[in-house]
């Protein structure tokens, strides 16, 4: 890859079509959802949010559960396990140590997941996807009721949630490395 | 006849300057008129953006019918929010915003990204059109077997010209990733683009 190489890609990248036309005209279907008058959404959500961030807690404390005797085999984890997003609806941000802790912690979350069996990486991507799923939901209601103060505070329990499974992950594959040093 | 040019130069630039200020005038009449429950006003607005937005869905996702779902959606969510636009960007970003959080939203409730790359795969003998022709049309399909991380900073960056800073908002990372997974896609891009003899 050379630097003549970059640009080029640059400039075919921005010649790209940015404006493609739909094929199916998507508004018949728009104006039949908004047809029903605005309503505010955010009691339904905000106890959906806090449903998802109670899960969230238990569904992490079974994850620990599952794996903290595990010593399957090292195996290659697909990269789309480092897909990330860190938001705090339209108007915050995380802070910078909470973010590069976060950031560091998923780097190393695929080599970490190597020393588990497949089960046990499984069971911790789909808490992984939970929490971020928990996450879009909580930052959506964000964005309709952003100065709500008990959705940023699930907000963040949800992102603590995920930086403790991350952690957790890197304390259990240490103990499974060392069982095996042994 | 240098004169000539030039006037016919400067009228066409007048001409095309006017008419953008006359779509920001229009757009902002109807932003006010759609906050007010006008659907005309919402699906004149959305006439004007359904390409862009349809497109970065569709860049994104490297799905069709994903795509025609996520611009519906993000649509129908802009309207629910509109009363929220305060004006502090401009609509099309705020409307590019919700379109990435529809996309990153529905990636990860609804499928694993492997699944999306297989579909990927699977229908490449079969592409969906978008306007692209010769190398831009093999740079476009490689664009779409990028990782998710990647290919997203790619699409918005790359295509679309958003800053690293602006791209690191909208997908809510931290602008130095926005910058290494950019570093990232180039190579991806340069594996498989140089066997197809893209060279610079």
């Amino acid at each position: 890859m050379t630097q003549e190489f970059d640009d080029k890609l640059d400039r075919a990248a921005r010649q790209l079509a940015t404006e493609i036309t739909p094929e199916h005209d998507l508004w018949p279907g728009i104006a039949a959802a908004i047809s029903e008058p605005r309503r505010s959404r955010w009691t339904p959500m905000l106890a959906q949010a806090a449903a998802v961030v109670l899960l969230v807690g238990a569904s992490s404390t079974v994850t620990y559960l599952a794996v903290k005797n595990d010593d399957g085999p090292v195996v290659s984890v697909a990269p789309e396990l480092i897909f990330e997003q860190a938001a705090f609806g339209g108007n915050y941000h995380l802070g910078p140590g909470f973010q590069d802790a976060r950031n560091s912690l998923r780097i190393e979350l695929d080599v970490e997941l190597g020393r588990l069996s497949p089960e046990a990486r499984d069971d911790i991507q789909a808490n992984l996807d939970f929490i971020h799923g928990a996450i879009v939901d909580i930052n959506i209601a964000l964005e309709q009721e952003p100065d709500n103060v008990l959705l940023q505070a699930q907000l963040l329990r949800a992102y603590r949630e995920e930086l403790g499974l991350l952690r957790r992950v890197g304390g259990l594959t240490r103990n499974v490395m060392i069982r095996n040093d042994i | 006849m240098e004169a000539l040019l030039t006037a016919v130069g400067s009228d066409y630039s007048q001409g095309m300057a006017e008419s953008r200020t006359d779509i920001a005038a229009d757009e902002n009449a109807w932003v006010r008129r759609a906050k007010r429950s006008d659907v005309r006003a919402f699906e004149s607005l959305y006439r004007l953006h359904e390409g862009k937005v349809y497109g970065l869905c569709l860049r994104m996702t490297g799905n069709v019918s994903e795509a025609e779902d996520c611009a519906q959606e993000a649509f129908i969510l802009a309207w629910n929010k509109l009363d929220k636009f305060r004006g502090d960007s401009s609509f099309s970003t705020w409307l590019h915003r919700i379109a990435v959080n529809t996309v990153l939203g529905r990636i990860r409730k609804s499928k694993r990204e492997q699944d999306r790359i297989q579909a990927v795969t699977d229908t490449q003998q079969d592409r969906f059109e978008t306007g692209d022709t010769g190398e831009l049309r093999d740079l476009a399909a490689a664009v779409d077997m990028l990782p998710s991380g990647a290919r997203h900073v790619f699409v918005l960056h790359g295509v679309y010209g958003y800053s690293h800073d602006e791209t690191a908002g909208m997908l809510g990372i931290a602008s130095g990733t926005s910058k290494a997974q950019m570093h990232r896609a180039r190579k991806l891009l340069a594996q498989q683009l140089e066997e197809q003899g893209f060279e610079a």
